[in-house]
């Protein structure tokens, strides 16, 4: 009895303002406020508010058949919190209908991992507090960062105490092998993977309005179809993207609220085929082979690999820079000063630093509000010198 | 292949700006597929498969009938008399064209004394120099002589300086004629101008078959101040010599930037100020190294010192190439303030020494230069910004300097050459 797992994931980072150099010494405060408002009014408008809605009605409808995940980023439900406390009370709505589960990830959405495992426990343990709060639930699954995956993170995360990690269905790991199934990772037989399948997952959230799709336009009928297909060669389709597919990436007037709306009733008229959360496949299916990774990998465009955040030297000599005053800011015990340093650490920032594509136009400059990558840089290292300039104080008189 | 009269005013060895590296870059790229006739004031330089040289420093009697020359003369328009001030590609001079000279022309002699008299007018080191419009004057005549035999498919001439030269010779041939707009009069004597050299451009355009600008920002300035069409303008980016480079030691503590060109209101001299005081309040351990010199270098020199930034300038004078080169393999950051530049070959210029770029949006070079940083020409904050972030953040610096550098292996004179070759082709064609 196949199920649809669908994971979305909810991410909002702390946008940097225009920080020149005249700023440094003399302006100690990096968010761009307004700019994140603006924005974040935008999403809650064009997606969150309207997706809540109906998935809330999917819930109702199908009294308890229809069963959804999500990770929302610390940085995002700060933000909520903040500016749209309304969009914040929609989500603890879903979580109350006891359909939806929450999972765990670094509460700034960074690469902290591959850093500071130190940096990365307290940023996971952050975030789980602030998920127990709002939602009333002790995750158990774990989602690095942009999927960013290899069997070392996979067996650093069991030891925090998680049973599964979410992660990429790599062709070249896989081989033959379906990702429909749950994997173990190499070396760790009780540790679990839930494998995105890519190739349906990308139906949805980049292709679905592409009209030099040979299959546009993609219905929720031909989609459940497809799906219906992989029975027999599967136990779970994991069905990962980003929340903002929904309306903001793929605009209403394509059609995707249309499609979400009739997805579960199309996939539950194959009276074989259910939906589970993450945690209720865990229980529902056994492991069905071992998933062996040892570059790290990533949901993230073609490569899937780790370039759109580590690409070139400027993002390899920020990153560098900031988890270099990783201790000097940890000894100011000053918690306030530790969280604007973490929030620095958020991927987006390194993402817009990104060289690979950026003439062309593509999807990297969509998601920037940067004119260039060295504008994203440059603004960034300004940003990080004046904070290790109040550092130095700090330290200064502390030592006094 | 093609027949090409080519006419320019700059040509290696003598040339002070980037005209002559273009005409230069350009005449050997189209060499390989086409005959080329140059002919260009004063020539220094020997002919080279597919290209002969033809220098009105040297020509020869038989290459222009002097008799009909003089005989045609008194019909010529008079338009080029009495040019005004501003006439000058360069500097700004107190020129005009004098009556003495004119004679001198009008009594140019058949014979020995004739060619003696041409031969000295276009000799000497200054392509340019306050006797530009008579050499310019002088030149359309010439030229028009030397390819009265029509003898070619396509006229291509470079600036103002030669586009009386490609009418006069497309009304005597009926051969097709392109001209290369390097540098406009709006450029060098500010948007507003309409004088005698713009209006030179404006009919020599208007008349043109096809128009070549090398900037996409040139050929808005071609629509929007001289109103041409602009489908007969055809946007080719210059190219760059690969040339072998490196890197050259200082005695200074300080970080070097670099300014190299004509200190004119063009380039943007009182915002190179601005600039160097704001980074220096940013920087303090920088040096702003000034090569050129121009009618803007009093006005320089006095605000910098009047901002007490002395000690952050140093001014070099005009630099030959070698001493330029030498400043280049010191520098930090090349910074490029134009008010308004067609292309700025100099930015290209410092990639190939790895020092990366601060310029003006207003330029053509940022066009084709990804990996420069860019602002527009008055943002002064902008400028320092990126100047300090060059200086202060060495990945950033190391960067942008390999990018450019890869960027360069696309900017080559081949690769503008076929551009241009499809130029010749489309209007020989149209012509057929």
């Amino acid at each position: 009895m196949p199920s649809i797992c669908f994971y979305f994931q909810v991410h909002q980072p702390f946008r940097l303002k225009p920080y020149d150099c005249f700023k440094i010494g003399y302006d100690h405060h990096y968010e761009d406020e307004p700019v994140n408002k603006i924005i974040l009014d935008r999403v809650s408008e064009k997606c969150y508010l309207t997706a809540n809605q109906t998935l809330l009605n999917l819930i109702d409808r199908h009294k308890g058949n229809f069963r959804i995940a999500y990770s929302i980023s610390g940085t995002a439900i700060e933000q909520m919190e903040k500016y749209r406390p309304d969009v914040l009370q929609s989500f603890q709505a879903l979580a109350k209908t006891g359909c939806v589960e929450f999972l765990s990830e670094t509460y700034y959405h960074s690469l902290s991992y591959l850093y500071s495992k130190e940096e990365f426990t307290r940023q996971v343990t952050k975030h789980r507090g602030k998920i127990k709060e709002y939602f009333k639930q002790d995750p158990q699954v774990f989602r690095n960062t942009e999927l960013i995956y290899n069997n070392e993170i996979a067996n650093f995360v069991h030891q925090l105490g998680y049973k599964a990690i979410i992660c990429e269905g790599l062709d070249h790991v896989l081989g033959y092998r379906s990702p429909n199934f749950i994997y173990h990772p190499a070396g760790n037989s009780a540790m679990k993977c839930l494998l995105k399948n890519y190739k349906l997952s990308d139906d949805i959230a980049f292709r679905f309005s592409n009209r030099g799709w040979a299959e546009w336009p993609l219905t929720a009928s031909k989609f459940a179809n497809w799906a219906h297909h992989t029975a027999g060669n599967g136990e779970t389709i994991n069905l990962f993207m980003d929340y903002e597919t929904f309306g903001e990436h793929q605009w209403p007037e394509t059609g995707i609220f249309e499609f979400l709306k009739h997805v579960p009733g199309e996939i539950l008229s194959h009276p074989d085929f259910n939906f589970k959360t993450p945690s209720e496949i865990l229980d529902l299916y056994p492991v069905r082979g071992e998933y062996d990774v040892h570059a790290l990998s990533s949901w993230a465009d073609l490569e899937r690999d780790l370039s759109a955040w580590l690409g070139n030297s400027l993002q390899h000599d920020a990153m560098e820079r900031l988890y270099g005053i990783e201790k000097n800011v940890n000894e100011t015990g000053d918690a306030n000063l530790l969280d604007n340093w973490a929030k620095l650490s958020t991927s987006d920032h390194f993402y817009y630093m990104c060289t690979k594509y950026w003439n062309d136009g593509d999807v990297h400059k969509y998601f920037s509000h940067y004119n260039t990558p060295y504008d994203a840089y440059i603004n960034f290292m300004n940003v990080l010198t004046d904070f290790e300039h109040i550092l130095e104080m700090k330290n200064e008189s502390v030592y006094r | 292949m093609a027949r090409v009269l080519m006419l320019g005013w700059e040509f290696p060895p003598l040339f002070s700006g980037g005209l002559g590296v273009a005409t230069y870059g350009l005449v050997k790229s189209l060499s390989h597929e086409n005959q080329i006739r140059l002919i260009i004031p004063t020539a220094a330089s020997p002919d080279f498969q597919n290209v002969n040289i033809v220098g009105l420093n040297r020509v020869t009697a038989e290459e222009i009938n002097l008799e009909r020359l003089h005989f045609s003369f008194s019909f010529s328009n008079t338009e080029l008399h009495q040019l005004p001030l501003s006439a000058s590609p360069y500097h700004y001079t107190n020129y005009v064209l004098s009556k003495s000279e004119s004679n001198e022309l009008d009594t140019l002699k058949e014979g020995k004394a004739g060619m003696e008299v041409i031969h000295n007018t276009f000799s000497g080191n200054e392509v340019y120099g306050p006797a530009i419009q008579h050499k310019v004057y002088l030149y359309a005549k010439l030229a028009e002589e030397i390819a009265s035999d029509g003898k070619f498919d396509v006229i291509h001439a470079h600036d103002w300086l030669t586009f009386p030269a490609g009418m006069n010779i497309k009304n005597r041939t009926g051969k097709p004629l392109v001209l290369h707009v390097h540098a406009l009069e709006t450029d060098r004597a500010g948007h507003e101008t309409r004088n005698e050299i713009y209006e030179m451009e404006k009919s020599g355009m208007e008349a043109a078959d096809q128009v070549i600008s090398v900037s996409q920002f040139t050929k808005d300035q071609i629509i929007t101040l001289y109103g041409i069409d602009p489908k007969k303008i055809a946007v080719v980016h210059n190219g760059i010599e690969p040339v072998r480079t490196y890197r050259k030691d200082h005695a200074l503590k300080d970080k070097l930037v670099v300014f190299l060109g004509r200190l004119t209101h063009q380039k943007g001299p009182q915002f190179l100020v601005e600039t160097a005081e704001k980074v220096s309040r940013v920087y303090p351990r920088v040096k702003f190294v000034v090569a050129g010199m121009g009618d803007q270098f009093a006005p320089v020199l006095e605000s910098s010192a009047h901002k007490k930034l002395g000690s952050k300038f140093i001014f070099t004078g005009f630099l030959s190439k070698a001493k330029v080169n030498d400043l280049l393999a010191m520098a930090d950051v090349y910074f490029m303030p134009s008010i308004s530049e067609p292309f700025g070959l100099t930015a290209l210029e410092a990639a190939q020494y790895r020092v990366p770029s601060v310029i003006s949006s207003q330029s053509g070079v940022a066009e084709v230069l990804n990996a420069s940083l860019k602002a527009d020409f008055w943002d002064t904050d902008k400028y320092a910004n990126y100047i300090f972030a060059l200086l202060k953040y060495n990945a950033l610096h190391k960067t942008l300097s390999d990018q450019a550098v890869q960027e360069l292996d696309g900017l080559t004179w081949g690769h503008a050459a076929r551009k241009v070759q499809h130029v010749y082709q489309t209007i020989t064609q149209s012509k057929n």
